[in-house]
């Protein structure tokens, strides 16, 4: 078997990765600031009965805020739970449960990666957002912003400053992990290299680390020079 | 007719009370400084004029418009609240200038964002930015900072970056503006150079609230002085009344720390 033929299994291959990898990006990153929104929200819709009585289970429901309970409950699932799980419950759930089943296959793993990733970022997001001190939010007020404006205008270029580390991690992470989509048969780089260890070729498996290396690699002066980039202010 | 009336307010955060019914007003191109020691309510009625914080009672009238009335609604609706705090303006003790935008930007952004809403905005959108432009430059030519108006709040001393956030809340031409202890937080000598331009501001007829520890500049700057102590107005007055002959005896005793 001539290196060509491996070459171009394995960047075929590595292609699906990387669609994965960008669609991943392109989905989880917005879902997963509304799923951060989500977390923080202050709905309460029985907080009035925190006025009205000093009953404790009274003042217990008061303290229900459902839009921040369903969306923790929701990242709790999603992060408490393997992610080569979740790709075979959304490919196969959909069948089982309302006989809709999924045709593609490469749908379900990119729609359980959005889902995964949303939950992992919205984390980072959140962390993000809530360190951003109350000052600078006071003084937008101050100012006549409108809410929406303070937070584009001056609290997400600060949160995207902070999160850059840590964001940095997940995303790489999820180069590697776009590999899991072999679990349903999706033929990506690993499972390609399989085939040829099949065939008693072992070599072509081994060096698909070196595409995960140099991808990873490029992320990574990527991230530096983002850092870089933003380093001309504190805070 | 007053720029600023306060009508019995109240303010309680759960069953503490900090404000208990506070009583003043103020004529157009006054300079008022409150004094009074820690936790006596300034900040929390400096913080309820903003509408930071909602009132739990009281009267709120600033430029003839009543922006807060605890008898018709507990809290303004969003628009009107924004109008508020547009003829407001606050200067905060942490400055808390945007760390990402130049001086110049910290000043524009504001006015440039609040332009937006005016019906002409698309026609004359250069015309419109140049003139904000301008009228930033100035601003911070006014309070001695052309040369650093590109540099970021990081590249500035505690009392350059005041002295932006000072240019920053004219910049939307508030009637009155209100100081939050505007140099707890710096050394002497920058502390010098923020009251010179509080000082200026004050000789261009601008209306301002000054809660301040620093009593020789409150007696200096000030047409009236206000003592406050447990969320009551103790001592009202000129600063000869309030700060050289106080009537009352927890006013002499708060003033007697200053001369030992």
């Amino acid at each position: 078997m001539s290196f060509q033929t491996v070459f171009q299994s394995l960047t075929e291959g590595f292609g699906l990765n990387c669609l994965i990898f960008a669609v991943t990006l392109i989905t989880a990153i917005p879902l997963g600031l509304l799923v951060s929104f989500g977390s923080m929200s202050k709905f309460r819709p029985f907080k009035f009965l925190e006025r009205i009585s000093t009953s404790k289970i009274l003042r217990a429901i008061s303290k229900f805020a459902p839009i921040r309970w369903i969306t923790r409950t929701f990242v709790w699932v999603i992060r408490g739970t393997p992610l080569m799980l979740q790709i075979f419950v959304v490919l196969y759930a959909p069948g089982l449960l309302f006989e809709m089943p999924l045709r593609s296959r490469e749908t379900a793993v990119l729609i359980a990666f959005a889902v995964n990733y949303a939950a992992y970022f919205s984390e980072i997001f959140r962390g993000g957002i809530e360190g951003i001190p109350r000052g600078q939010h006071e003084a937008c007020q101050v100012l006549g912003m409108t809410k929406a404006q303070a937070f584009f205008r001056v609290v997400l270029p600060q949160v995207v400053k902070r999160i850059i580390p840590p964001m940095g991690n997940e995303i790489i992470t999820l180069v590697k992990d776009t590999s899991l989509a072999r679990v349903v048969a999706v033929t990506e780089i690993i499972m390609c290299a399989e085939r040829f260890t099949k065939q008693g070729l072992i070599t072509p498996l081994f060096s698909t680390g070196i595409y995960f290396l140099v991808f990873n690699g490029v992320l990574t002066l990527f991230f530096g020079w983002l850092e870089k980039k933003l380093d001309y202010y504190k805070g | 007719m007053a720029i600023l009336e306060v009508n019995n307010l109240y303010k309680s955060f759960g069953k503490t009370e900090v404000l208990k019914g506070v009583n003043f007003s103020m004529e157009q191109g006054e300079v008022l400084s409150i004094i009074g020691s820690s936790g006596s309510g300034k900040t929390t009625l400096l913080r309820c004029l903003n509408a930071l914080e909602v009132p739990t009672s009281g009267q709120i009238i600033v430029g003839g418009d009543v922006v807060y009335d605890s008898v018709v609604q507990k809290k303004p609706p969003k628009e009107d609240q924004r109008r508020w705090q547009l003829s407001c303006g606050l200067v905060f003790q942490s400055f808390n200038l945007f760390p990402q935008y130049s001086a110049l930007d910290n000043v524009m952004l504001a006015p440039s964002l609040l332009a937006k809403e005016r019906p002409d905005y698309k026609a004359n959108k250069k015309q419109i930015h140049e003139e904000l432009l301008e009228q930033a430059q100035a601003l911070l030519n006014r309070v001695g900072l052309s040369e650093k108006m590109n540099n970021y709040p990081c590249e500035l001393s505690g009392g350059q970056q005041q002295r932006v956030a000072i240019a920053r809340a004219l910049a939307l031409s508030p009637k009155v503006l209100f100081f939050d202890e505007p140099t707890s937080a710096l050394d002497p000598e920058l502390t010098f150079e923020v009251l010179k331009v509080i000082r200026e501001l004050a000789e261009t007829n601008m209306t301002m609230v000054i809660v301040t520890h620093e009593m020789n500049f409150a007696k200096e700057v000030s047409d009236r002085v206000i003592f406050m102590d447990e969320g009551l107005v103790l001592e009202d007055g000129s600063p000869e009344e309030v700060l050289v002959n106080p009537k009352n005896e927890r006013t002499r005793a708060f003033l007697g720390n200053f001369q030992k």
